[in-house]
Parts: C-alpha cells; sequence; structure tokens
C-alpha cells in the first residue's frame, strides 16, 4: 500500500498505524541549493518582528511552493492542554477557523508530536487521521514533521497533496529543512507578540490602576501626568484624595520592578495607602501601616513613596516619606526642596518608621511630587538634576503649569528609560468670588460649610459674621437638596461677593437650586427661613428661570 | 469619617447621650433613631450632651422636638446640656427656640435639675 522508495539506511519503515509510515530523516544534502535559500530566509531574525502571524503566513507559502503541494498547515502545541491547535494554514484554512485540536499522542499530527518523527501517509482513506477536514477536503498523500526548538516539541508542520503523491526523501529533506529553519523563527515570534501581549497588557492594568480624574475641591488645585517607559511598563502612581475635616492627601510611588506584577503591586499599594488615609491616619502613620502590609506580602515587594496631607484652612502641609525623592514646593517664582529626614523604602526592612514633616503651604503655592524617571539620568550626580529640575518648574504659575514645564524641559524628545509620573496640588485660595456647584444631596451640606468659612474668614468676615452665615446659607441650601426637583441630577449654585457699600462691607450671598420652594412643613415651618431672616440683614425668595433664587444680605461686622 | 458620633452612659437611671461632631440634614435623622434605640423603657430619661456638637441647624432643633415627642409618649423625659458659648446655642437663639428649651450648662447640673 505504501510504494515508496525505502532504501536503507535512509529511511527505515514500520507500520505505526494504518497507512501511516515512519520516516528516518533525510539528508539535507537531497535539498537544492536554490530551495534551501529560499527556505533558510525563514530563519530571518526580521520575520519573527512581524508577528506570529506574518510570519507563519510567509513561512506557509515558502514551504508550498518549494515543495509544489496543494495545502500546508502548522499546529502549534497547547502545553496545557497537551495539544496540537492549528495555527495557520494554505489550502485548509478551515482547520485554523474552527480551531481544530489535536491530542497529542492521536492520529497523524499527533503521533508526530508524541514521537518526534515524520510520518508519510499516501492514501489518506486508509489510514488513521483524525482530523475530518482533511477527508473534507479530499486530500489524498499527506508529509508531516515535528517542530523542535532546542530539544523542546514546539508543534507539527504538514504539507498535503489533493492527488495520489509519493512524497519522496528529497521532499521529505525540504520539508525537514523548512522545520529546522522555521521552528526558532516561529518560538521568537511567539515569544515576542507574547512580550507585547504581556507589555499591553501591563500598560492597561497600571491605566486601570491609576486614577482616571483627579478631584478639584474648592480651591485646591490638582494636576498629574504619566509617562511610560517605551519598553517596560513601571509600577508608579500617584492618587489625590479628599480626606476628613476639608484636608486633600496626595501621594505619589514607585514600586522596585517592571512588568505586569509591579502593575499589580501598584494597585495594592495605591489602595492600601488610600485606605489607611481615609481611616484618620497621618503621614508618618499611613506609611508604616503600608510598610506593613507590604511584609505581609508573598515575595521581595519593595516600593518608594510619598504621602502628603494638605489643610487647606490652616495653610499646612504634612510630608512623610518612604525613601522617596525630595517633595518641591513651587510658588512665586522660586521652588524649593523639601528636606525629609531619610526613611527607607517601604518592604525594605520590618517595623520601617517614617518622619514626619509640617510645613506651610500658602496660597498660591504647590507642593510637587515625582518619581525617579524624571530626574534620573546617566552619569549625572542626583543633586545636579534636582536643582535643573527645580529650576525648569521655578516660574509655574499653576499646578497645571508645573507639570507642563517639567515634562517640556526635562523628558527627552526619544522618550523616557523608566515611567515618570508627576502629581501637583496646588493651594489655590477661594478667589474674590465664591462660585459653588454641588449635588442636591445633604452630604455636600458639611462641604460647603466648611468651604464658605473658609471663604469668608479669606475676605475678612468675623467670626460672629463666620457663624452665623454659614448657619443661614446652610439652610437655604438644605432647602433646595429636600425640594430637589429637576429629570437631570439635581444640583444648586451659591455664589458669594463681597463689596464696599456706604459705610462698610456687604456680603451677598445667592443660592440658586432647580426646585420650587416650600418651607418645611408641620411644627418645623418656616423654622429655616426664620434662621436665615434673624442671621442676615436682608432675605429675598424669587422664583428664577428653573427653579428658586434666594439672596441674603449682610453687612459684615468685623 | 462620620460627621457625628454618639456616646451613652447611664448615669443614676438616665441616659446621657454626648455627640461629637456636627448635626445638619444628613444625619438627623439618623442620630434621632440611634439615640432612641439606645434607651431601654426602664430608662426615667435622657440627657442630651451638646457641649461637643460643633455645628448644629434647623435639622437639629426638629431632632430635638421630634426625640422630645418619642420619650413623651414612652413616659420619659428630655433635657438638654448646651453651655452658653456652645455652638448649639446659635441655632437655638437665630431659631428664636432658646426661649421655649430648657438647657443646662452641665451634665451634672441637669441630674442636679431631675432630682437624681
Amino acid at each position: 500500500m505504501c510504494p515508496l522508495p525505502l532504501h536503507d539506511p535512509m529511511t527505515e519503515h514500520y507500520l505505526p498505524g494504518a497507512g501511516q509510515l515512519v520516516l528516518a530523516p533525510a539528508e539535507p544534502h537531497l535539498v537544492r541549493p536554490d530551495e534551501a535559500r529560499a527556505l533558510f530566509r525563514l530563519s530571518d531574525p526580521a520575520l519573527s518582528e512581524l508577528g506570529l502571524d506574518e510570519f507563519l503566513d510567509e513561512l506557509l507559502i515558502r514551504a508550498r511552493d518549494a515543495l509544489h503541494v496543494d495545502t500546508v498547515a502548522i499546529l502549534l502545541l497547547d502545553r496545557d492542554a497537551d495539544e496540537l491547535v492549528a495555527r495557520a494554514a494554505k489550502g485548509i484554512e478551515e482547520e485554523v477557523e474552527q480551531g481544530v485540536r489535536i491530542p497529542v499522542g492521536q492520529g497523524f499530527a499527533g503521533r508526530i508530536a508524541a514521537e518526534r518523527v515524520a510520518i508519510f501517509i499516501e492514501d489518506v482513506d486508509h489510514a488513521d487521521v483524525l482530523n475530518p477536514i482533511l477527508r473534507e477536503k479530499r486530500i489524498h498523500s499527506l508529509l508531516g514533521v515535528p517542530l523542535i526548538v532546542e530539544g523542546d516539541l514546539i508543534g507539527v508542520l504538514h504539507v498535503g497533496s489533493l492527488t495520489p503523491r509519493v512524497f519522496d526523501e528529497r521532499d521529505l529533506s525540504v520539508l525537514q529543512v523548512a522545520a529546522a529553519r522555521a521552528a526558532p523563527g516561529i518560538e521568537r515570534a511567539r515569544l515576542f507578540s507574547q512580550l507585547t501581549h504581556e507589555h499591553r497588557l501591563a500598560v492597561a492594568l497600571q491605566r486601570s490602576l491609576l486614577p482616571k480624574s483627579l478631584v478639584q475641591p474648592p480651591g485646591i488645585r490638582t494636576a498629574a501626568r504619566y509617562l511610560a517607559a517605551s519598553d517596560e511598563v513601571g509600577g508608579d502612581w500617584y492618587d489625590v484624595f479628599e480626606l476628613a475635616g476639608g484636608r486633600i492627601g496626595v501621594t505619589i510611588g514607585d514600586v522596585v520592578g517592571h512588568g505586569i506584577h509591579a502593575a499589580a503591586l501598584m494597585g495594592q499599594l495605591r489602595t492600601a495607602l488610600h485606605a489607611y488615609a481615609t481611616e484618620g491616619r497621618d503621614p508618618a502613620q499611613t506609611l508604616e501601616l503600608v510598610d506593613r502590609f507590604v511584609h505581609s506580602l508573598p515575595g521581595d515587594a519593595m516600593a518608594t513613596a510619598a504621602y502628603a496631607v494638605l489643610d487647606p484652612e490652616q495653610g499646612t502641609l504634612q510630608i512623610a516619606s518612604a525613601g522617596h525623592l525630595p517633595p518641591v514646593i513651587v510658588g512665586g517664582g522660586h521652588a524649593r526642596l523639601v528636606e525629609i529626614a531619610p526613611s527607607p523604602p517601604l518592604g525594605a526592612f520590618p517595623y520601617g518608621r517614617f518622619q514626619q514633616l509640617e510645613v506651610p503651604l500658602a496660597v498660591g503655592e504647590s507642593l510637587v511630587l515625582y518619581t525617579d524617571g524624571l530626574v534620573e539620568q546617566p552619569g549625572v550626580p542626583l543633586n545636579d538634576s534636582l536643582a535643573e529640575m527645580a529650576a525648569a518648574i521655578a516660574p509655574a504659575d499653576t499646578a497645571e503649569e508645573v507639570c507642563q514645564l517639567a515634562f517640556e524641559q526635562l523628558v527627552p524628545p526619544a522618550g523616557v528609560r523608566d515611567d515618570v509620573a508627576m502629581v501637583v496640588i496646588q493651594h489655590a485660595g477661594l478667589g474674590e468670588q465664591l462660585e459653588l456647584r454641588l449635588p442636591a444631596d445633604p452630604r455636600m451640606l458639611v462641604q460647603l460649610r466648611r468651604v464658605l468659612r473658609r471663604w469668608l474668614r479669606e475676605r475678612g468676615a468675623s467670626e460672629q459674621d463666620v457663624t452665623e452665615v454659614t448657619i443661614a446659607v446652610n439652610e437655604a441650601c438644605a432647602n433646595s437638596i429636600e425640594h430637589a426637583y429637576s429629570p437631570q441630577p439635581a444640583g444648586f449654585s451659591v455664589r458669594g461677593v463681597v463689596s464696599a457699600n456706604g459705610n462698610g462691607e456687604q456680603l451677598v450671598i445667592t443660592v440658586i437650586d432647580e426646585g420650587r420652594w416650600r418651607a418645611r412643613r408641620g411644627e418645623n415651618r418656616g423654622r429655616g427661613l426664620r434662621i436665615m431672616d434673624a442671621a442676615m440683614d436682608h432675605v429675598e425668595v424669587r422664583a428664577a428661570e428653573r427653579g428658586t433664587e434666594i439672596e441674603m444680605r449682610r453687612r459684615l461686622r468685623r | 469619617m462620620n460627621l457625628a458620633e454618639i456616646e451613652l452612659i447611664d448615669r443614676s437611671g438616665y441616659v446621657v447621650a454626648r455627640l461629637h461632631g456636627e448635626i445638619d440634614l444628613s444625619n438627623a435623622a439618623h442620630l434621632q433613631d440611634a439615640i432612641a434605640a439606645g434607651m431601654p423603657n426602664s430608662t426615667l430619661g435622657l440627657i442630651l450632651d451638646l457641649s461637643d456638637a460643633q455645628y448644629m441647624d434647623s435639622a437639629g432643633i426638629r431632632l430635638i422636638y421630634q426625640l422630645r415627642e418619642r420619650l413623651r409618649s414612652r413616659g420619659q423625659v428630655l433635657r438638654l446640656v448646651i453651655p452658653a458659648q456652645a455652638p448649639a446655642q446659635d441655632a437655638l437663639r437665630l431659631a428664636g427656640v432658646s426661649g421655649h428649651i430648657d438647657t443646662a450648662p452641665s451634665v451634672e447640673e441637669a441630674l442636679a435639675a431631675f432630682g437624681a
């Protein structure tokens, strides 16, 4: 049944399964030089840069042309499943489209893989062929060889003829050369595409773990930048969050290591730090807790981090650092490094202690936190790069400008070798006029009162002014919230202005909402309005375009 | 980070509820329920200590009135502790209810007024 040109010692044959012949390796010299050249190009390293799909496509076309066959297919080993998976094909594209899987050890391709031998089938109809597509396509004869790289089987390459064909030793040696040349290229392309896949995954993961947008509480400006290194993803992070008492937490960190694991660890640390910070811990205590958390993780996790809390009412910053680069304060055309006593990175030593510093942050000034990718340059002492950065950002007037100047002047056009993160928080002050827009949610009232008190103090109001105006405005806003009426998520706005008026200064506060004014009913009827009347010199409730407008005036007592 | 927290202590048959933080529309109803739930039927009355309330407005006044009604239906009495300079006094004064609500300057004086 197999009229093969079989003769010792080139080909040893026996009957491994119905209709199959196992062939001994053929002599490479049987391959013609022009064929060898065509096939040799398959190992061209540049091909692997094509990505696996393009590489396999090219390989199959060359093998088909060299052997004058009708079909050619590559199955790659799925090690976890111990199966061959059809990965690329010409003439029998259905194999790939249907995702044909052949268990190693079974059928034509499965036996080639299991025994690492070449197999020839002259007549598919009379052979042990598992894959129905080969029959459906009316393939008559098949020849297949294993793909082996450094002793590891990575797949099977096979060719087929629709007409009866006896593949001879020369055909076998051409196919073997093709396999030998192609296998390392496949492996390289596969590793390459795995790497790019992992890189993409790490980038996506890291992006998802960074804040989507930064909180912008009244009187505070925030800005941030993240620039990923082109080749490897790092574990840099930053975060800005609101804390109790109107304070703002700002943090930055840099996980030691790269890739998807660093990105994942970054996500854990960012979450842990935020959680401890929200529990009301000060920066040093927060870093100590995160340090303990890092020690509880498996492996040698390590990271540097800095954490600062801004109290806009007091105009103070509390800062602690775990082996991180010194923060910078920018304002009034100057930039100065904040020197914090050195502390170890998170995860470096058990029971790390972290120094905490309190410094003033005046209205207009910004705190700048960044990671080492921004300042580390080969061959330049760190102090010099820090001075260069400080000089670059010193002229900035806003948080956003700090980021702009730093990235324009310090990031080389070719990109960065390490990830760069920067986050800036500016104590901007509330300004001459108060402009607030808040959702109609009672939980917003506490923020409203805090911002209002701060603004009134900034405008020079006395403590009695602050107390009484705050309670009156709160009553007006509480009424807006209780009677919010809007098809969209309802909200209300508060405007405040102080103007010189005759022999003093007059405060005018306007609360505008999207609902109809209704004083509370029953026993509490009008109590809020009575408080407003008592606290302010003049209160006027009027219908506005879409809701109610309450205007309140009071001469500041000073 | 709760806006307010309540501490309940038993003193000579009365419950002393000491409130720390701020009372506004966002938490007044919840605080009222929490205090009422902490009052056993055997208790003679409630001393609501607002010395440490840093902010209070009409929502707090409503809490006081409603709590008083709730306790009255159970045969229990309410006394308030608000020192003269405490922020809670501002709300009572501005709302014009200072004359209708008795306040004691300290828990001790509130207890003495109960005859406890």
